[in-house]
């Protein structure tokens, strides 16, 4: 049984015994000041777990979540409260129009191209504000007068403590149950890409757009769903109470807390602030929440940036014992306070043990074993090849490319094939226009002019992602691998979205197979901080062959290498190459292109200079000058 | 007629908008740290200003020799504080939002949540005004315009004319460059930061004149200020005067010709759509940043 089935199945053990304490609370003797404490906890976690899809997961900060929870409250207050609707009937409005209300925000914000991280919260600040003003204003919401909501009557025997406890635990078990299962599938991976590097991303295939908008969408639903619920246990709807910054102030802490990138994260924060809330309270301590939930906020991000969830994971059994002792001590002594206080406080010493001990070790930086490698590299062969795949079809066209940043004309008119099988070195004096035309072919600039052509179909106006599954790869000068997954992972995620979409389970063992082509199966393991750059370029190449492209643009992939590792980097490119894949390689080593390109492509200040040959191009007259000086003689 | 004093008067209340604005949009520019607690400094110069008038019942102007350089020690602890997490330009947001939530506690706690003005025996300017024609314009939002004007002339000369504004300029480049080329960075962001605060305590005052406090005003200035931050360009200081008075008048006029309701949405329209033209803001010259 693997972790996530493990965590699915102690879930619904979970879920089933909270529903049955809802049904038989009166039997059980069970006191309804813990069924409306619990069902204030059931609606924080359902707010925070869907604000992290997109919050948490892909990393886009949003300080709207009032927003959802102020329409699903006001379309169930006013229907039910001055309009006599049914509750039932509030519901799936509100989860309709919180969901239109998500899209708008989603298709407006994430089609602007500079969108940050910073903009966006600060536009998502900015949605409630404007709907508070809509229903203060508006008289037929409600002027700004509160609206009192009719409640619907509890079923069967259920008294209205049970009902609205029930009702809540089910948003909040759906919530979570969405967020479980986005985890645990492609969306989850593609969610995370984005939080790490969404350009990478998009370039591997992920469709970025289409994702941020299913989690935007699924977390407005969500948010509007328990939102409508809401209105029902608070009663009594004002603009403050639902479109208010708490909301959002709450809904941060919480997940900061609890920690963004698992589903649980949420679901702990909110237990713990809704528990540390109500202790507050009980003592006569209201004015002081916001005082304490502002001071947990600037320490947690100061110190712990990645959550309770990580930390007690790393040190579980630590802060077991720590909420035993406490809570246990507590207890036994018996002078103060009562049950709550004690589960509190036991829940706060584990907590804290947690997050003073579970600090996430540095991975230590893996050195390379120079001398195993040293021993390898005489093995190397630099002769030609004699199983090169013979050179077929024209895949790669541009027509007349051309580029233009303002006034400066980074590429004009350049016209270039490239046929299946060859290895085309791209060689130009820096500022020649090399990066600028491998960005083009990838996506990720569009052409001011001219036509470039796939496999005869026209990118110039696909995305990244549909460029991708044409079938172009790229890698970056400088590494750019996801930060927060495993060396493996990185490579699995390539698979999962390049040409041929499967699951992260079945993408795995391929992905071995990618890392042993580049030599880099023994670190599938390991996380990128820990690998040094000859590994990262590695690892940049495994990633880029892993969505299975027909052409491979590798930008640089030998800069900065000591001779050992440069060899390497030479072998693998020459096994990707016998495997069928088309490359393009961006380099100023000489010496090395001429050895193993089949052709070699010469750009100067933005124009094709030579193509052709190795040997022809280098002793090109304008090739010596342009590239190597007037000078220079070869 | 009614649409040219909306016009003037929407100029003048931007000045108060840019007025709190520029610090946002400098420090936001200049040493990365998306800094809400701003508001919070805000905020607190405005209540300082209300308790020492109404309690000395000295001139409300007049609290500004002890608002400002009081404002100015808290905007340098604040930065550095900020200096010492040594956070991403996000987090900064966060923790500043965390400051932000426990200054408006406590002035809640100290002043209480309801409403409290001056009173007018002691705050001569919240009366008066300026007539021009058939045009008035109250004096408190003559006087943010033009602090807000002097806070914007002053900060453009410093920053294009003097070594330290050379120097911030750098580091608003990139930092571990101009910190190779001897700029002390921790020195010139306590200064700035200092400043900042600064212009918080005239951002509070002014406000204080013509309006009555409560601690949740706070949330209140966040849509329209981060809107003259964004529009004027991150860093811009000209720009956010300028956009400070475009979304003033905007929202003037629309509030006359339709009705204050909807001032909200044309303003918030407007920003989205410029956002989607103008990424780096309608007046952005690429100048701090």
């Amino acid at each position: 049984m693997t972790a996530g089935v493990r965590g699915a199945v102690v879930l619904l053990v979970v879920l089933a015994g909270l529903l049955a304490l809802g049904v038989f609370a009166p039997d059980l003797d069970f006191p309804s000041f813990y069924l409306v404490l619990l069902g204030t906890a059931f609606f924080w976690i359902a707010q925070t777990s869907s604000w992290n899809l997109l919050s948490g997961y892909a990393g886009y900060f949003s300080f709207g979540q009032a927003a959802y929870v102020g329409v699903g409250a006001y379309c169930t207050a006013v229907l039910t409260g001055r309009h006599g609707v049914s509750f039932y009937w509030t519901v799936p409005l509100a989860a309709v129009l919180c969901g239109l209300l998500a899209l708008g925000i989603g298709a407006v914000a994430f089609r602007l191209g500079s969108l940050r991280g910073e903009i966006f919260a600060l536009l998502t600040l900015a949605v409630p504000f404007i709907l508070s003003a809509l229903a203060r204003i508006n008289g037929d919401i409600d002027g700004g007068q509160g609206t009192i909501v009719t409640p619907p009557e509890a079923p069967g025997d259920l008294d209205f403590q049970q009902f609205q406890y029930l009702l809540a635990l089910i948003v909040a078990a759906v919530a979570v149950g969405v967020s479980y299962l986005v985890q645990h599938s492609r969306a989850g991976s593609a969610l995370t890409a984005i939080h790490d590097d969404e350009d990478v991303a998009e370039v591997l295939g992920v469709p970025t757009f289409r994702y941020k908008i299913l989690a935007i969408v699924a977390g407005g639903v969500l948010g509007g769903v328990a939102g409508s619920v809401y209105a029902l246990q608070i009663g009594f709807v004002t603009v403050e109470s639902v479109f208010g910054l708490t909301i959002p102030l709450f809904v941060i802490v919480m997940a900061v807390l609890g920690g963004r990138s698992h589903w649980l994260g949420p679901v702990l924060g909110a237990l713990l602030i809704v528990g540390l809330q109500d202790r507050l309270s009980s003592y006569g301590l209201d004015s002081w929440n916001a005082i304490f939930l502002g001071a947990i906020l600037v320490v947690l991000v100061a110190a712990a940036p990645d959550g309770l969830y990580a930390r007690l994971k790393a040190r579980p059994w630590a802060a077991l014992i720590a909420f035993v002792v406490v809570c246990g001590t507590l207890a036994i002594v018996n002078l103060w306070g009562e049950e709550l206080d004690w589960v509190l406080a036991g829940m706060l010493a584990a907590a804290a043990v947690a997050i003073v001990l579970g600090t996430r070790r540095e991975p230590v930086p893996a050195q390379p074993e120079a001398e195993a490698v040293a021993a390898t590299v005489s093995t190397v062969e630099l002769e030609p090849d004699d199983d090169v795949p013979p050179v077929g079809d024209v895949v790669v066209e541009c027509r007349n490319v051309a580029k233009h940043f303002g006034g400066v004309r980074a590429l004009e008119d350049v016209s270039l094939d490239i046929r299946a099988g060859e290895l085309i070195g791209l060689i130009g004096p820096n500022g020649s226009g090399k990066t600028t035309l491998v960005n083009l072919l990838s996506g990720t600039f569009r052409p001011t002019r001219g036509e470039i052509r796939v496999g005869g179909k026209d990118i110039t106006r696909l995305a990244p992602h549909q460029i991708a599954h044409v079938g172009m790869a790229r890698t970056y000068q400088i590494p750019k691998p996801f930060g927060s997954m495993t060396v493996r992972d990185n490579v699995a995620t390539a698979i999962m979205f390049g040409r041929e979409p499967m699951s992260l389970r079945a993408a795995r063992p391929l992905a071995e197979e990618h890392l042993a082509t580049v030599s880099l199966d023994h670190l599938a393991d390991s996380h990128p901080a820990s690998l040094n750059l000859h590994q990262r370029q590695l690892l940049e190449t495994a990633r880029a062959i892993a969505s299975g492209p027909k052409v491979l643009l590798l930008d640089e992939a030998l800069a900065g290498l000591n001779p050992a590792e440069l060899d390497n980097a030479v072998r693998v490119v020459r096994r990707i190459h016998r495997s069928g894949i088309t490359i393009v390689i961006v380099e100023h080593l000489l010496r090395v292109l001429n050895q193993v390109c089949t052709r070699i492509v010469v750009l100067d200040r933005g124009t094709k200079l030579a193509d052709g040959e190795p040997r022809t191009v280098m002793s090109d007259p304008d090739v010596v000058r342009a590239y190597l000086g007037r000078q220079a003689h070869v | 007629m009614n649409v040219v004093q909306a016009t003037l008067s929407g100029a003048l209340i931007g000045g108060l908008y840019a007025l709190m604005a520029i610090g946002l949009s400098v420090t936001w520019g200049v040493l990365r740290v998306i800094n809400l607690a701003h508001f919070g400094l805000i905020l607190i110069g405005a209540y300082l200003t209300f308790q020492l008038t109404t309690s000395w019942g000295i001139d409300p102007l007049l609290t500004l020799v002890v608002t400002v350089p009081a404002m100015f020690v808290a905007g340098a602890v604040l930065q550095w504080v900020f200096d010492r997490l040594a956070l991403a330009e996000f987090n900064s947001l966060l923790v500043s939002f965390g400051l932000l939530i426990i200054t408006i506690q406590v002035a809640s706690n100290v002043w209480s949540a309801d409403f409290q003005r001056m009173d007018a025996a002691v705050n001569p300017y919240a009366t008066e005004s300026v007539s021009i024609g058939r045009l008035v314009f109250p004096v408190t939002t003559l006087l943010a315009f033009v602090l807000a004007g002097l806070v914007v002339l002053g900060a453009h000369l410093v920053l294009r004319r003097t070594f330290a504004g050379r120097a911030l300029r750098a580091i608003a480049q990139d930092r571990a460059v101009a910190g190779a080329f001897g700029v002390d960075h921790r020195k010139l962001s306590l200064l700035l930061g200092g400043a900042v605060g600064a212009t918080a305590a005239l951002a509070g005052a002014v406000f204080s004149l013509s309006n009555a406090l409560t601690p949740e005003t706070a949330y209140e200035w966040f849509g329209i200020v981060f809107a003259v931050v964004i529009l004027g360009g991150i860093g811009e200081v000209v720009g956010t005067f300028a956009a400070g008075v475009l979304v003033g008048v905007l929202s003037g006029v629309v509030s006359v010709v339709w009705s204050p309701a909807t001032a909200p949405f044309v303003l918030f329209s407007a920003i989205i759509l410029a956002l989607l033209l103008r990424p780096r803001g309608l007046f952005a010259m690429g100048a701090v940043r």
